[in-house]
Order: C-alpha cells, then sequence, then structure tokens
C-alpha cells in the first residue's frame, strides 16, 4: 500500500531471528524491526504514512480498531490453531515441526502450544469453548463490517497532505479544496486484510472460522479488492464453498 | 415480577463505591441502564466462590466476568446501548478492545506489581475484606496473576522481563489516555448525553487510578493532567453514586 519495494522471505527460525520473537520482521540496511506497530513507524520516519491525514480522532479510532482485531481475531487464529485437539493435532503440529527432523519437530511444537495455552488462560480464554471462540469471532466481523458499511476502505475521507502542500506551495490556491481528499488505505486496511485473508484462503479441519467471515459480503468484498488492486492478482484466491 | 439480582463485588474507598476495575464496569452498568442490583459487598465472613468477582447471582444461574454479565442484563432488557447506533455499537467494542491491551497492563501494574503500592496499599486492604487463611493465600495469587497477564502478552518469549515490559506499558497507556481524551473531547459522554457501556468500561478503568492514593503514582498523575477525564469520573460519582455513598 505504500510502494515501498520488498522482498518476502520464508525461513523456519524467522521466530528466533526476531528481535521480539515475533514475526514478521523487516531487515533494512543493518536495522532489523518486528512486528506491525514498530515496522510502521519505522516506514513512517522514514517519510511513508498511510495515516497522516488522518485527524486525531481518527486517528484514536483506528488505533481502537487495531486493538479490537488483535484481541478477538488474532487470539481466535491462536485459539484455533493451538487449541482446538481437532486442528492440532491434524493440522498444527505437522505444519510447525515440518522443518525439523524428529524429534525437534515434537519437541518444538509442543513448546510453542504450551506457551499459547497459557497465554490464553491468562488473558481469560484458558476456559472458553470453540463456540464461544467462533461468537466473539462473529462479533468482531460484524463490528468491522459496520464500521465499513458500502465505503472501500476504513477511512474514506482524508485529507492528502502531500497534494495538498504541492498545490499551496505552488500558489494554485485553494479551490477545489475537495480536490485534496483522495481514498486511501490506512494500517487498520492492511491489518484487516492480512487477519481475514489468512482465515479466508488457509484450509483448517473445519470451515467454521472462515463462514463466520463470509456471513459479511462487505468484508469478502473488501478483500477481494485489496487482493487484486495490491497484489495483482486476476482471479482471487478467495474460495466461495 | 423479576427475581433479585445480586451482585458480589469488592468494596469501596477513596470516594469510590469499588476500588476494583471490573467490579466498578458492572455496578456503573447497572446504574446507566437502570438495572435493580442488590450489591453484597465481600468482607470477612464471604463464603463465596473465590477469584471470579463480580459475581452476579440470579434465580437459575451464576455469571462472572464483566462482558458476560453485561451481556445477561442486555438479555433481561437492561440496556444502556439502546440509543446508539450500529456503528457507535461496533465503535464501542473496538475501543474496549484498546482499553484492555493498552491501559490495562500499567492499571495491573500500578494495583499489583509495583512493590510500594502493592505492599503498602493494595494488599493490605485485600487482605482485611477476606477471611482468614484466604487473606493470606488470595491476594498474592490476585498479584501473580496480575503479573503473569503482563509478562505473557507484553512480554517476549521465551525470557520475560518485566524491566523491558514496563516503559513499554506505562508509554502505551499515556498513550491510550491521551487518545481517550481527545475522543471525548467536551462531551459529557463518549456517545452523546446518555451513558452507554463504554462510559462503564472508561469509568471503571479510570476511577480507581484516579482516586486511590499511591505512593507510585507516575500514571495516575499524567491522569490527572487530563482534566476532561477526571471531570468524567467525578461527574459519574456525584450523579450516578452519590446516593450510596456513606463518608467515602
Amino acid at each position: 500500500m505504500c510502494n515501498l519495494p520488498i522482498k518476502v522471505v520464508c525461513r523456519a527460525n524467522a521466530e528466533y531471528m526476531s528481535p521480539s520473537g515475533k514475526v514478521p520482521f523487516i531487515h533494512v540496511g543493518n536495522q532489523v524491526v518486528s512486528e506491525l506497530g514498530p515496522i510502521v513507524q519505522f516506514v513512517k520516519a522514514k517519510g511513508h504514512s498511510l495515516s497522516d491525514g488522518l485527524d486525531e480522532v481518527q486517528k484514536a479510532e483506528m488505533k481502537a480498531y487495531m486493538e479490537l482485531v488483535n484481541n478477538m481475531l488474532l487470539t481466535a487464529e491462536l485459539y484455533l490453531q493451538w487449541c482446538d485437539d481437532a486442528t492440532v493435532g491434524e493440522i498444527t503440529l505437522a505444519r510447525y515441526g515440518s522443518p525439523y527432523p524428529w524429534p525437534l519437530n515434537h519437541i518444538l511444537a509442543y513448546q510453542k502450544q504450551w506457551e499459547v495455552k497459557r497465554k490464553m488462560k491468562a488473558i481469560g480464554w484458558g476456559n472458553k469453548t470453540l463456540d464461544q471462540v467462533l461468537e466473539d469471532v462473529d462479533q468482531c466481523c460484524q463490528a468491522l463490517s459496520q464500521r465499513l458499511g458500502t465505503q472501500p476502505y476504513f477511512f474514506n475521507k482524508h485529507l492528502n497532505i502531500w497534494k495538498f502542500t504541492v498545490h499551496v506551495l505552488s500558489k494554485s490556491g485553494l479551490e477545489n479544496f475537495e480536490h485534496y481528499f483522495t481514498i486511501m488505505p490506512t494500517e487498520l486496511d492492511a491489518l484487516v486484510f492480512g487477519h481475514l485473508y489468512t482465515i479466508l484462503t488457509t484450509q483448517m479441519t473445519n470451515d467454521e472460522l472462515s463462514e463466520k467471515v463470509k456471513n459479511y459480503s462487505n468484508l469478502l468484498a473488501f478483500c477481494r479488492r485489496i487482493e487484486q488492486h495490491y497484489f495483482g492478482k486476476g482471479s482471487s484466491s478467495i474460495r466461495l464453498s | 415480577m423479576a427475581a433479585p439480582l445480586e451482585l458480589s463485588c469488592w468494596g469501596g474507598g477513596w470516594g469510590l463505591p469499588s476500588v476494583h476495575s471490573d467490579s466498578l464496569v458492572v455496578m456503573a452498568y447497572a446504574k446507566f441502564s437502570g438495572a435493580p442490583l442488590k450489591v453484597n459487598v465481600i468482607d470477612n465472613t464471604w463464603r463465596g466462590s473465590r477469584g471470579d468477582v463480580p459475581v452476579l447471582t440470579t434465580e437459575d444461574n451464576t455469571i462472572s466476568q464483566p462482558a458476560k454479565i453485561l451481556n445477561f442484563l442486555r438479555k433481561q432488557k437492561y440496556n444502556a446501548d439502546y440509543e446508539l447506533s450500529a456503528k457507535q455499537g461496533a465503535d464501542t467494542l473496538a475501543y474496549i478492545a484498546l482499553l484492555e491491551e493498552k491501559l490495562l497492563p500499567a492499571v495491573l501494574h500500578t494495583f499489583w506489581v509495583e512493590s510500594d503500592n502493592y505492599f503498602t496499599v493494595t494488599k493490605p486492604w485485600f487482605a482485611s475484606r477476606m477471611p482468614f487463611p484466604l487473606s493470606l493465600i488470595l491476594p498474592g495469587r490476585m498479584s501473580k496473576g496480575a503479573l503473569n497477564r503482563i509478562l505473557l502478552t507484553r512480554g517476549e518469549p521465551p525470557l520475560y522481563h518485566l524491566r523491558e515490559v514496563e516503559a513499554r506499558i506505562y508509554r502505551d497507556a499515556k498513550e491510550c489516555l491521551n487518545l481517550l481524551s481527545n475522543r471525548l473531547g467536551t462531551s459529557q459522554f463518549f456517545f452523546g448525553d446518555m451513558p452507554s457501556t463504554l462510559d462503564a468500561y472508561v469509568f471503571g478503568f479510570l476511577a480507581p487510578l484516579y482516586k486511590v492514593r499511591f505512593p507510585k503514582v507516575q500514571l495516575q498523575e499524567h491522569l490527572k493532567q487530563l482534566s476532561n477525564l477526571c471531570r468524567f469520573c467525578d461527574d459519574i460519582l456525584n450523579s450516578y453514586f452519590r446516593l450510596s455513598l456513606g463518608d467515602g
């Protein structure tokens, strides 16, 4: 969305290379920055930002919705991957341990599972059933769907500071002020897309999680639009069952 | 005639009806939505379930955790969000997530982890309101639970160090308070003239931080500089809780 040239690399020990233990991280020159929040800050310090045109109230709203996605969607994804026995047995353990030889694959996978379960317990998700988790996901999707409405992105009319500055400096004046407002995605759109797209396109033992998302047609359209616009795919990878 | 609803929760002090955030959220919501709750303050004679507070007891069942209690009250037609639009309802969920992720760790730290605060204020207060021998065990358990939560959600695996996390959680909490203050502006409540679920949550998290007297007060000092948030808490205390407070 920022038009930055990136090369995506998959590594088995990515979590260990990361300074905070979490993926993704970017490696720029001799700097390593991990997780979305710090990466957004880093990119902003280099002069690229998607949310500069938002006012203070909009920025607060954006941060709040990003926390909602982290709080509910990310936690639900972790729950489904590591705390739902069916998924764990059939998919997760095999997938997580696949780059390693036996017995390392088992040890690392179980260690990760133990870590995730400990975290779930600490935040009060330890006793949740799968149905309760799916209901939380539904509530979150409903909130996102309502906030998105019929608009293409979550924040739709923000001032394009660059355009505005150029025109003012070139003394073309302020006529047609509307001209300076553009529809642009922000980091919230990137975050929501990342989670929803993953949920929709990852094959799991049961499809209930992706079904919950598919109930909201504007969220589906949102994902397709970003997929086609920014990832240049002619046809969508999102299947409708 | 509705069956009586009884709420067991931690008691008050320093001018608050309760010093415990979760209890305060439920009490505030009940006041806003007009739910008739009989409040049972936990004291030395308490024989209830441990560590699950606040707990709502009805004729048929018991419900714990503020989110579930509020859901139940809404189903019983005590709905403080009746006037909100769909978008405002969505915003409510988002802001509550913001509070839990960004503000709660620092509040937990101020109350339960910061040694000066915990040993001189929090532990004696809670221990004096529990029957022996629970008073020897439960405060320590609550403190450990708080530390766990902070480290597991904000710390870095596999080694969890409190020092590294402390600076970050306080910075996030101050930013969260600033965001809330910007969002509230000069309005009386977050969505217009009537208080809603979001107001109950913000009040529940902020009021104890605002009023309880601690030795180590960095977050409290920051909050006191945001005058509209302080006014927000004082307004709710005066309008909704004045009659039920004795000498505070």
